[in-house]
């Protein structure tokens, strides 16, 4: 293992976003049924996702160290954090079979706060790709939202707010990945080039067209929605994958 | 900002020849084995710091307006006041110790590289082996027993000086007056203002970005704040845009079914 954040970091912000974005979404909408598979896919994508972070670490037997001190400043402290609290909330969710209305709101909050986290963590780096611009958590939460939404399409959940969020989040995502490159590229070249045409190029055109631009196409023409979801779902993975390697480029290797 | 009695090291660049005395004096006190590099081009060797290099000469190389230049700089922990790689680590195994000296407890480490992404000085790193962070220690175990850090006492040119904190603020103000005289116009002092003030301070006769020194460093603290409400702001207006596109989405179809 190297010293750099890798695919089981990538796979964790993947997992954590995609299962807390379909709670969120499955919360606005008013079916029960659909709630309460949010609350399982969150948790899902929370368990396996904290899982990985513990086999990340250099000493994973250690990872109780994270929760018996209080260090609020660090960003990685205050997610492990809220990932913990968030897993009891959702746990507490499947095994109720009423859902005490201060135990939606906490719960949601604290998902809400696992999803966003993310991002504050990589813009308080010393990674320019990750740091010169504010966007890292817009972009981590449109797309939470995106592919939420896709993960509820894709289990069956005709509800048409669904496609409308999935539609008009990624064309946010989009714009703001746009907007995060041209932000950064002054500070941080190596890592857009990496991006555009570099090693990272088929994570990040893959992005574009397959995960956004072709689901948006099927979108508009009302078709093959199940295709478009795993676009979707595969579009975030592509991302989280371009940017955290991104972040990294100008790490030394010898 | 640093107390007058903290340790504190003094890099003079005016002083320094690049002879790597300090690098290999600290690769012996602290046991550190050699790395396995390729040459680049460049006299600079390792290309950057590691977990079993916490000290190297960083060179900047060239030609302007057809003169050679080659610089020299100290690469290693300098010690921040306000530290990226303490605040941003989460279980307060990286720390500041009496002095100002930032340390690991490799004991407590869980080795979740945190502090690596958040170091401006790439001076803290990650050993695959032990599974934890290794760094510069300030020479904790000679200098809380009266000796200079190892660095300081290999330098053979009195490019390196260590005591209070005080003393090499004084003496970095000596130095920059003299430097000054002798004509280097922009010469300067680093770390007075970089990260809450560092304990290692440097003498430069160039502006510290031609030594590819960090300037307008933002310390973790403000870079967290800048976050957390860049967050709070995307949900807000993220989940206000959500919730109003399901609404109209639901309004649409009851007036379809209307």
């Amino acid at each position: 293992m190297t010293g750099e954040w890798g695919i089981y970091i990538v796979l964790y912000f993947w997992l954590a976003a995609v299962g807390g974005g379909a709670f969120l979404i499955a919360l606005g909408l008013r079916d029960e049924r659909v709630r309460r598979s949010g609350a399982f896919l969150a948790f899902i994508g929370i368990v396996i996702g904290a899982l990985l972070l513990v086999v990340d670490l250099g000493q994973p037997a250690r990872f109780w160290h994270l929760l018996v001190g209080f260090h609020p400043v660090s960003v990685m402290w205050l997610g492990s954090a809220v990932l913990a609290l968030s897993g009891l909330g959702l746990f507490l969710m499947l095994v109720l079979r009423e859902w005490p209305g201060w135990l939606v709101w906490v719960t949601a909050v604290l998902v809400l706060l696992v999803v966003g986290y993310t991002g504050v963590l990589l813009m308080a780096t010393a990674r320019p790709f990750w740091s010169a611009s504010p966007l890292m958590p817009w972009i981590f939460l449109a797309s939470a939202y995106t592919t939420g939404a896709a993960l509820l399409v894709l289990l069956g959940n005709r509800e048409p707010g669904l496609h409308r969020i999935s539609f008009n989040f990624a064309i946010a995502e989009i714009v703001l990945v746009a907007l995060h490159l041209i932000w950064t590229y002054p500070q941080a070249q190596n890592a857009v080039q990496a991006a555009l045409s570099g090693d990272l190029a088929r994570a990040f055109w893959g992005f574009v067209v397959l995960g956004v631009a072709l689901p948006l196409y099927l979108e508009a023409q009302r078709r093959a929605a199940s295709l478009a979801a795993v676009l979707v779902l595969a579009g975030g993975f592509l991302l989280r994958y371009f940017i955290v390697y991104a972040g990294q480029t100008d790490v030394m290797r010898f | 900002m640093p107390k007058p009695n903290d340790y504190a090291i003094l890099f003079d660049a005016s002083h320094c020849t690049g002879c790597r005395a300090c690098q290999v004096a600290c690769k012996q006190w602290n046991d550190l084995p050699g790395e396995a590099t390729v040459n680049t081009g460049s006299y600079e060797n390792p290309p950057s710091l590691s977990s079993s290099t916490w000290l190297r000469m960083k060179y900047t190389e060239g030609i302007d307006r057809g003169e050679v230049f080659w610089d020299f700089t100290r690469d290693s922990c300098m010690h921040c006041s306000s530290a990226a790689c303490v605040e941003a680590c989460p279980t307060g195994a990286v720390n500041y110790r009496e002095g100002g000296v930032v340390t690991v407890d490799q004991d407590w480490c869980i080795g979740c590289r945190n502090c690596v992404q958040a170091c401006p000085y790439d001076a803290i790193h990650f050993d695959e082996q032990k599974g934890v962070m290794d760094k510069c220690t300030h020479c904790y175990d000679r200098v809380s027993n009266g000796l200079e850090p190892a660095c300081v006492k290999a330098c053979p040119t009195g490019a390196l000086h260590s005591g209070s904190y005080a003393e090499m603020k004084q003496l970095a103000e000596t130095r920059l007056a003299q430097v000054k005289g002798a004509g280097y116009e922009e010469a300067n002092i680093y770390g007075l203002a970089e990260m809450g003030g560092t304990h290692v301070l440097y003498v430069l006769l160039k502006h510290p970005s031609a030594y590819g020194l960090p300037v307008g460093t933002v310390t973790e603290k403000r870079k967290v704040a800048n976050g957390w409400l860049s967050a709070g702001i995307a949900a807000a207006v993220l989940g206000f845009a959500g919730v109003r596109w399901v609404a109209e989405r639901r309004e649409e179809r009851g007036g379809e079914r209307g």
